[in-house]
């Protein structure tokens, strides 16, 4: 009952910010762009990151003099709804961003399944949106996009990275391989079909697959099972909560691989700071750094740590992409029509901070992937060997 | 079929585990009990005793096992001008208005720690809780072993408080009889506001417990209190030591629909069995109140 009358509530509030907002956001000068993001519940930790590369992109443009719209210098507006982590909510903010708020085009939230809710409405709408977060393969299995546009890495490659990362440091394990994964649509393609068909190409025993909800809190019989079975390599696709929980609950359950892979959750640095020296050697793919050679990559690193305190996440650089992929299509359509829009960032072809963007058939960018790893509370890139920043820790401490 | 060790150890877990809950719950039932108050912000409760655990330890350096105590009596201390102020004044439009009074308090409070703490996932990092306890073939968290007998000891001296006490005697009466209790004498809003600050005691030390153990949000609580619920059912409305063994029975069904069907369906297993007893056996396996 509780969450109806949340649900309820959230809704009547989000019409009531809305209808507040709409004023102002209907100003003729200004060009509104919009986005829903997780700000509150499980995915916060990814939203506040998000959040930060949105503004920032949109406030540098600002201070540029904004964007060259029907020959006149435009101020950008953006205004960000905050989804709570629900899937229901994004896509709520999504039509209360188009109806409302009268917004040009739109930028994702984070999670395939909080990306889908919204892209599905923006879609039907047929208004721009572009959006990092969200892996290519599950972006790409919803439906033939035609309005949405998505700059993130492809599942396949993540699967890859981290078990090439152990092969080519020359670490020995017993070749026993468990993998855990949640139900979430990115979990099942990674899980549930691209890890068994990776660590069978790498030689791998898969003596476990163990799904579970997103939400789950209790993981005593799944490590118990995997411990028993004697598993040196533990792969693992959760949310930051239950990667938290994982990690804990297999060390309380006295259990060590010698490899430890937990994607998605282990990323951002809250992961770390929740766990402290029980994150070392904990591996999680990664798509940007600031040692890339891209435009900016540093200087943007630096500047979310300079006025966060914060050690800085790869989100920062896909969102910050994101926008500026959509206010050069928008630069480059010289218009707020959403058809021109959407027919300019068919033809993005740049280098940004999070690498060269060229959108395919299926308005995907694909990012390349690398293998991080948590060491003393930073992710140092221990894979490839092209951007290797630091030594492969083996086995988990 | 499972390996014998894992599922021994599974089950050893989940009935520490429920112990555990078992503590948080109290707080909801004795409310319930007393007050007839389905505490929406029980869960909520339980975060701020998991904050106050998280915080007391990274300023202090203390353990936050330690600073129980404190914790307790600060959330008890809490609670009093939020009944005061907020309930009390409602006490006789009936039980829905005080209801909707603590969902409202529970959302103003997960923002209050989205606003105050971030939304960040957090967990109290004491050497212990990562360490297992090895029993011939049974593996246990060494914490869910610290955190059941501190729950056990919590639950034993409000039954203390409850049954032995001049102030259980009113709690008692003011339960079964309010105005029966009022004409004898017994101060109904006094007992009714100490009942909430217990209540609230309870859930926050509860907190600090399940914050060493777990990681926790500022969505969490919700989660807790469907567990609570659960319990309370189990046990009995109102019953002390009945609550102690529903959190048992809880933790050990869910941990053997996890060995049976998946960890996933831990939560499943739990609140099927909270509707088929709700269903037939309303009062609980353990009858009586407090």
């Amino acid at each position: 009952m509780r969450k109806i009358i949340q649900v309820k509530c959230s809704l009547a509030a989000a019409l009531i910010a809305a209808s507040l907002s709409a004023g102002a956001a209907s100003a003729a000068d200004e060009i509104v762009i919009g986005a829903s993001l997780p700000l509150s519940g499980p995915l916060a930790g990814f939203g506040s990151f998000q959040q930060w590369g949105y503004k920032r992109a949109v406030d540098e443009v600002n201070k540029a003099g904004g964007i060259t719209v029907d020959g006149q210098k435009r101020p950008v507006k953006l205004i960000i709804r905050d989804d709570k982590t629900d899937p229901n909510q994004t896509a709520a903010n999504t039509e209360t961003l188009i109806s409302r708020d009268h917004v040009v085009a739109m930028l994702g939230s984070c999670t395939p399944v909080l990306v889908n809710a919204g892209a599905l409405v923006a879609d039907r709408a047929k208004k721009p949106l572009v959006t990092g977060c969200d892996p290519l393969e599950a972006f790409k299995s919803v439906r033939k996009w035609n309005y949405v546009w998505d700059i993130f890495f492809d599942e396949p490659d993540l699967a890859n990275a981290e078990l090439k990362a152990v092969e080519e440091s020359g670490a020995k394990t017993n070749k026993k391989l468990a993998i855990w994964h949640d139900n979430g649509p990115d979990g099942q393609v990674v899980g549930g079909k691209l890890w068994p068909e990776v660590a069978k190409s790498f030689g791998y025993e898969v003596v476990q697959n163990a799904e579970f909800p997103v939400d789950n809190q209790q993981f005593t019989s799944i490590i118990g099972e995997a411990k028993s079975k004697g598993a040196d390599v533990v792969l693992v696709d959760a949310i930051t909560p239950q990667a938290v929980a994982i990690r804990k609950q297999m060390a309380a359950a006295g259990y060590t691989p010698k490899v430890l892979n937990i994607e998605k959750g282990a990323e951002p640095v809250q992961f770390a700071e929740a766990l402290g020296k029980l994150s070392d050697g904990v591996l999680v793919g990664g798509y940007w750094d600031p040692s890339f050679p891209y435009p900016d990559a540093a200087d943007l690193a630096k500047a979310f740590e300079s006025e966060t305190k914060l050690s800085s996440s790869q989100h920062i650089a896909d969102s910050y992409a994101a926008v500026q992929v959509l206010l050069d299509a928008i630069a480059a359509a010289g218009s707020t029509d959403p058809e021109k829009i959407n027919a300019a960032l068919a033809k993005t072809d740049k280098t940004y901070v999070v690498g060269p963007v060229k959108f395919d058939e299926n308005h995907t960018a694909k990012l390349p992937i690398v293998a991080l790893q948590w060491q003393g509370g930073k992710t140092v890139i221990v894979w490839p060997k092209s951007a290797k920043a630091g030594e492969f820790l083996f086995p988990l401490p | 079929m499972p390996d014998p060790g894992v599922a021994l150890s599974t089950i050893a877990s989940g009935v520490l585990l429920g112990g555990m809950l078992a503590l948080a719950a109290l707080g909801l039932s004795i409310v319930l009990g007393v007050m007839r108050l389905v505490n929406l912000a029980h869960g909520d409760f339980l975060l701020v005793g998991a904050y106050a655990g998280l915080f007391f330890f990274e300023v202090t350096g203390v353990d936050p096992l330690i600073g129980l105590p404190v914790i307790g009596l600060l959330i008890a201390a809490l609670a009093i001008p939020l009944y005061r102020f907020l309930l009390q004044p409602l006490a006789e439009r009936g039980a829905e208005a005080q209801m909707m009074t603590m969902f409202a308090v529970a959302i103003i409070l997960e923002n209050a720690f989205v606003l105050a703490f971030s939304a960040d996932t957090r967990s109290i990092a004491v050497s212990y809780a990562a360490l297992p306890l090895t029993l011939g073939v049974v593996t246990i968290p060494l914490v869910y072993v610290i955190g059941f007998a501190i729950s056990v000891v919590a639950i034993l001296i409000v039954h203390w408080l409850v049954s032995r006490t001049a102030f259980g005697r009113d709690l008692r009466a003011a339960a079964v009889d309010p105005e029966a209790a009022a004409t004898i004498g017994v101060d109904v809003k006094r007992v009714r506001m100490l009942t909430f600050a217990l209540g609230a005691a309870c859930a926050g030390v509860g907190g600090t417990l399940i914050g060493t153990a777990f990681q926790f949000t500022p969505a969490s609580g919700g989660a807790y209190l469907l567990n609570s619920l659960a319990i309370v059912v189990l046990g009995g409305l109102g019953n002390v030591i009945g609550t102690l063994f529903g959190g048992l029975a809880l933790g050990a069904l869910q941990s053997l629909g996890g060995l049976a069907l998946g960890d996933g369906y831990r939560d499943l297993v739990g609140m099927a069995l909270f509707l088929i007893v709700l269903a037939f056996r309303p009062e609980g396996f353990a009858r009586g109140q407090a």
